[in-house]
Parts: C-alpha cells; sequence; structure tokens
C-alpha cells in the first residue's frame, strides 16, 4: 500500500522552480526579509551552487542575530539495537547479523555518567523500531533516568501515539526527533522492505502528534540520499513550515543527515555532495533564521568546522553509535552509522574556538521540563 | 525620567543606565570584557546557562566574581507557572532578588506573552522579587504591570536579535508619558545611536545583548553603547530644541486681532 504524500507536503510544483531558478530569483531570494516557498525553491536551485558564499555571508549574518557565537552541544546514546525494521540503508536492520542488546539500567547509568564527565548537559536517547525488548515502557523508564543525569533529554526512536508523548514529556523528555527519511512515498516502501517502518503515514503524522503532546520540540530531516535530495528538501521545508502554523508554541529543529556510499554496504541511488549540504543548509537558515539546524559528527571535521556558527547551531561530538560505546571501548565497529569526525570534546572545542564559537554544553534547565501543557 | 534624575531599581540607585544581556558571546572572556567596557551594574543572565557543576561552562560564576547586580531572566518559560519556578530556583542559586520575567511560548520568534507575563509579575512582585517584566510595547500593559508591583517595564524595540531598532517608538513614548516606573528598552536595539534615542526619548535605561555580542569588535561596541547612552540621558536631560516643521509666515495671521485687550 503506497499512501501519497498530502498536499500540503507535495513539492511538486516547488521541484519545477527549484530546477529553473535564475540567478536573479536567489538574489533576490537572500535580499528578502520575508521569505516564501518561491524563495526556498531558488535557494536551493543548482544555480545557487555559483552564489554559494553570498548565501554564506548571509546564513552566518543570520546564524549569529539568532544564536550568537555559540554552538549548543548534544550526544546521542544507543539504548538498544533491537530492530524489527528492515530499512535498506541501515546497519542496525532486522536482516544484519550482528548479536543484538540493549543497557539494563545500571548498564545505562554508566553511559550517562561517562557522557556527563565530558560535560554534556542533552542527551539524544536512541532505540531502533518498537521491539518487545525496547518498548514504550523501557524507553519511557530510560527518559525518566535520564532526566535526572542530564539538563535535556530528548529521544529519537519509533513513532508513538499521542498519549504516549505525553507520557514521555511527563518523564522528562523535551524534544523527539524523528526522520521522515524520504518524503517520496515509493521510494519510501521500497526501502522499508518490512516491519512497522512500512507505515509511511503514520511516521510522517508522527511529528504533529509529539506537538500536540505538548513536547518543546520536533527534530526533523530526510535521509538525504536514498531518493531525490532537492524533493525530499523541498518537502522537508514544507513540513517546518506546517508545523510552526499549526503549532505556534512549539519548536522545530532540522537535522541533514547524509548517506555516503560505502565499501559492501548501502549504496544510495543519489549523490548528495558537500556543496549540496551545504546549499540547503544555507537555504533553511536563510528562510528560517530562528530554526536551530543541526549536523552530527556524520560528517568530517572540515566541513563541521566550516557550516559551524555559519548556518549551524547545534552539533554532536565524540558520539559512539554502538549501544555502550561511550563505556566499552570500541569492540566492534558495527555502529548504526559510520563516525566521520571522531574528534574528541577538548579538540573540537580548540577548533570552535579558534573561530570565534563557543561551544555550550548547558542551554536548558529543568525547571522548565514541568509546567506542560 | 525621574524627576530628581536618579536611576531607581528596587530601593537601589544605579549609575550605568545600560544593561546588558549575557547571552550569544564568542567566549567568557569576551563577554566580561565587553561588560567591564559597557560599565553595566545589572547584568541578566539566563538560568538555563547556569551550570554550576562544570565551571567551564557556567556563565553564572564568572559574573559574580565581577561584582555586578545579577538579574536571572525566565528565558525559556512557556507560562507563568514556569516563569514562577525558574525565578524562584533563580533566586535561590543567585541570591538576586532582581528577575527579569521573559516569557516566550513561540521559541522562534520570542515575542513575549502579555498574558502570562502579567501573571508571573503579579505572583513575584508579591513574593518580593524586584520584577522587570520583558513585554510588547503597549502602553495598557505597561499601566497593568506597574499596579501589580513591578520595579520597572521593559518593552521591546523590535523582535529579539533583529536588530531592526526602535520599531516600536511611538509605543514606547505612550509608556514613557504615563509611567511611574523606569522604561527600559529591551530587545532589537543594534547602534549605539538608536540606544541613544532611546534615552533622548525618555526612557530610564536600555538593555543590550545581541548588539554587542555579535559586533565585531564586543568590547569596542560595549564602550561606544556606554557613551551613547551617557549622550542620549545628557540630552534628555539638557532639554532637547523644539522640533519646528513649519516655516513662519510673513504675514502674522492673527493681525486682525490687534488691539483687542488680551
Amino acid at each position: 500500500m503506497i499512501t501519497e504524500l498530502p498536499v500540503e507536503l507535495d513539492p511538486s510544483s516547488w521541484l519545477a522552480i527549484a530546477n529553473s531558478a535564475s540567478e536573479t530569483d536567489v538574489h533576490r531570494a537572500m535580499a528578502t526579509t520575508s521569505p516564501d516557498e518561491a524563495d526556498f525553491a531558488a535557494l536551493v536551485s543548482p544555480v545557487a551552487d555559483g552564489l554559494l558564499e553570498d548565501m554564506a555571508q548571509r546564513a552566518k549574518h543570520l546564524t549569529e542575530s539568532h544564536f550568537g557565537r555559540t554552538i549548543s552541544l548534544y550526544a546521542p546514546l544507543y539504548l538498544s539495537d533491537y530492530c524489527p525494521g528492515g530499512c535498506a540503508y541501515c546497519g542496525f536492520a532486522a536482516d544484519r547479523t550482528q548479536p543484538r542488546r540493549r543497557l539494563e539500567r545500571d548498564e545505562m547509568i554508566r553511559e550517562f555518567k561517562a557522557l556527563k564527565a565530558m560535560g554534556f548537559e542533552e542527551v539524544l536517547l536512541l532505540t531502533g523500531e518498537r521491539s518487545p525488548k525496547a518498548d514504550f515502557p523501557y524507553l519511557s523508564d530510560a527518559v525518566a533516568e535520564a532526566a535526572k543525569h542530564f539538563s535535556a533529554v530528548a529521544v529519537e526512536a519509533f513513532p508513538m501515539t499521542t498519549p504516549e508523548y505525553r507520557e514521555l514529556a511527563a518523564a522528562g523528555c523535551v524534544g523527539v526527533t524523528l526522520y521522515q527519511e524520504t518524503y517520496e512515498p515509493v521510494q519510501y516502501q521500497a526501502l522499508h522492505r518490512w516491519g512497522p517502518k512500512r507505515d509511511y503515514a503514520n511516521r510522517l503524522d508522527a511529528p504533529s502528534r509529539v506537538l500536540e503532546a505538548g513536547m518543546r520540540y520536533v527534530g526533523l530531516g530526510a535521509l538525504l540520499g536514498i531518493s531525490n535530495p532537492m524533493f525530499d528538501t523541498l518537502a522537508l521545508y514544507r513540513h517546518a513550515r506546517l508545523l510552526r502554523r499549526q503549532f505556534w508554541q512549539s519548536g522545530i529543529t532540522i537535522s541533514f543527515p547524509r548517506v555516503c556510499p560505502q565499501e559492501g554496504g548501502y549504496q544510495p541511488p543519489f549523490l548528495v555532495d558537500e556543496r549540496f549540504l551545504a546549499r540547503i543548509i544555507f537555504a533553511f537558515r536563510i528562510c528560517m533564521p530562528d530554526v536551530p539546524l543541526v549536523v552530527s559528527t556524520r560528517e568530517n571535521a572540515k566541513f563541521r568546522d566550516g557550516i559551524a556558527g555559519v548556518g549551524v547551531s547545534k552539533m554532536s561530538i565524540a558520539s559512539r553509535t554502538t549501544v555502550g560505546g561511550y563505556c566499552e571501548p570500541a569492540t566492534s565497529p558495527d555502529g548504526q552509522f559510520q563516525v566521520i569526525d571522531d574528534r574528541d570534546v577538548a579538540t573540537f572545542f580548540t577548533a570552535l574556538r579558534a573561530k570565534g564559537l563557543e561551544p555550550v554544553f548547558k542551554n536548558w534547565d529543568r525547571v522548565y521540563n514541568l509546567g506542560l501543557i | 525620567m525621574n524627576v530628581d534624575n536618579k536611576f531607581i531599581l528596587g530601593g537601589q540607585e544605579f549609575q550605568s543606565r545600560l544593561l546588558v544581556g549575557t547571552g550569544k558571546f564568542s567566549s567568557v572572556e569576551v563577554m566580561l570584557a565587553a561588560i567591564k567596557a559597557s560599565g553595566a551594574q545589572l547584568v541578566t543572565v539566563a538560568l538555563r546557562r547556569f551550570n554550576l557543576e562544570r565551571p567551564s561552562d557556567d556563565l553564572f560564576s564568572p559574573l559574580v566574581r565581577l561584582g555586578v547586580t545579577l538579574v536571572p531572566n525566565t528565558s525559556g518559560a512557556r507560562n507563568a507557572a514556569e516563569a514562577v519556578r525558574a525565578a524562584m530556583l533563580g533566586r535561590e542559586l543567585s541570591g538576586s532578588r532582581f528577575v527579569k520575567v521573559e516569557i516566550h511560548p513561540n521559541p522562534h520568534h520570542l515575542m513575549p506573552d502579555p498574558l502570562e507575563t502579567y501573571e508571573a509579575c503579579k505572583q513575584l512582585a508579591k513574593a518580593g522579587f524586584i520584577v522587570l517584566p520583558y513585554m510588547p510595547a503597549d502602553p495598557v500593559l505597561a499601566k497593568r504591570l506597574e499596579d501589580v508591583g513591578c520595579a520597572a517595564v521593559m518593552p521591546l524595540g523590535s523582535a529579539i536579535g533583529s536588530g531592526h531598532g526602535l520599531s516600536t517608538a511611538e509605543m514606547i513614548k505612550l509608556i514613557i508619558a504615563d509611567s511611574g516606573i523606569p522604561v527600559i528598552v529591551d530587545a532589537g536595539i543594534r547602534a549605539p545611536s538608536e540606544a541613544a534615542a532611546a534615552m533622548e526619548m525618555g526612557c530610564s535605561a536600555v538593555l543590550v545583548n545581541s548588539a554587542i555580542a555579535a559586533a565585531g569588535d564586543p568590547v569596542a561596541m560595549a564602550a561606544a553603547f556606554a557613551q551613547a547612552v551617557k549622550a542620549g540621558a545628557a540630552a534628555r536631560q539638557a532639554g532637547l530644541m523644539a522640533q519646528s516643521g513649519h516655516a513662519v509666515a510673513t504675514s502674522p495671521l492673527t493681525s486682525f486681532l490687534a488691539g483687542i485687550p488680551a
């Protein structure tokens, strides 16, 4: 069963603009103080590639105005790699042969303490798709435990119901990240070969449920490269705009995960190079100047140092993508994805400071977690 | 401006009429140097940037050492209940009775919620805080906040971080005209000339953060703001000459009244 992309998210009519914009359109989009969808389409268009430096200048100015010369830091923490899902591109898919495990409470606490010792105050807890080993009660307990240690706890797991999201917020969760992976329904169905994640519509609707439940923010993204990246970028923009209008009291963050071709691994059908990635980050910054934009350690140090403070305001560092990875030094290379920027906190801080950027661990306080609507 | 030309908040007199914020700086060292250069005596700091567990990431402790009066703010609160709780915690951690009430339910444009701000200020003033509310530039709300015991009102010049200056100037003038408490313009100021303009208009003080933190040279910009605020206040005190928009008619218009006893 293939669900259609709802008309309010369908970027088809903007795709044509994005592919035929002129330099004048791009200049106009950069100059306006009230950008619309046509401006966004112009900024992500191929012709904008020739104006990357101008876009970067504009983006940096806006990033500084809204986020200052700071970079907020977070760390991902894998609770479990059990997964009934069949995502063709994922290192944790059910047909991968690696042994599975989940953290028990004492192991979680050990991991939390390891991250705290590095300085982190915001943790992103991850699991695979909903499974008996990593179900909602397990996740909810993990959030409650993490909230004792960190100022901000966020979750990247499986789509939930509104009451579940409400319960998660009550346990101390401030944000939920849930990537649609691709907004293109046919490609979505082809890549999600089996398991609960085949339900495209349920996943697409989940960010609305997150915000309906009173969560502080929802993190959106598309896994760039698994489908037409232009289509996904435009749909992602439309999704973010729609959610802002519907949930005016909630925050949105946008991430830019990219799949790179890997030896022996999944070969993405579309190549997303760093110029394209930079272009869409600048386009989001120019059209949504107040939305935190996030880049993880999937990207290399040179790109991350370059984009920090220019478009991006929130980053992870010293990440481990294996379960228990912060306490158990690399016994297995089988993380969910390969960490490319593998610098430690101190080295990354030195690089940020050399750029005149202040890394910030704590930018939230638990005191704001209790009064949810 | 107060008749006796003093800037008094919560019973304390302050010499500097420039308040500064502490977010968005490229390093704690730059922030501290900028505050020194600004001569500010009142400094706002977000409770969420308090990190007593980790001094290297903490904004609070270095400010204490600087000897300024801290004004914890409730940035992050979406409603009155959260702001009140944050204020209580801020007072406990900082020992300061000052609080800048910031309630912005929309995390993107950060516009203050007038209803929740009013409710929080009412409760906090009762609880003995020196309450400084960040508020929309609304003259009626300003009087309402004065009535519930706020020590000052802080209408926005334009959106936080926008650098759009005093786009609410006409409303701010109405607030000043009726206010029995200091009016401090907060948010939106980009250039020292705008801070001077706010002071000339009759504001008691100005709060600046982004314009200093995001300047090419934050320390030099802080010093420039200090001078501008002083110049604006002095100009206000000196009395600006009246604006004249009309040419004086060569033939008097009231000659027909000549000879009639006044």
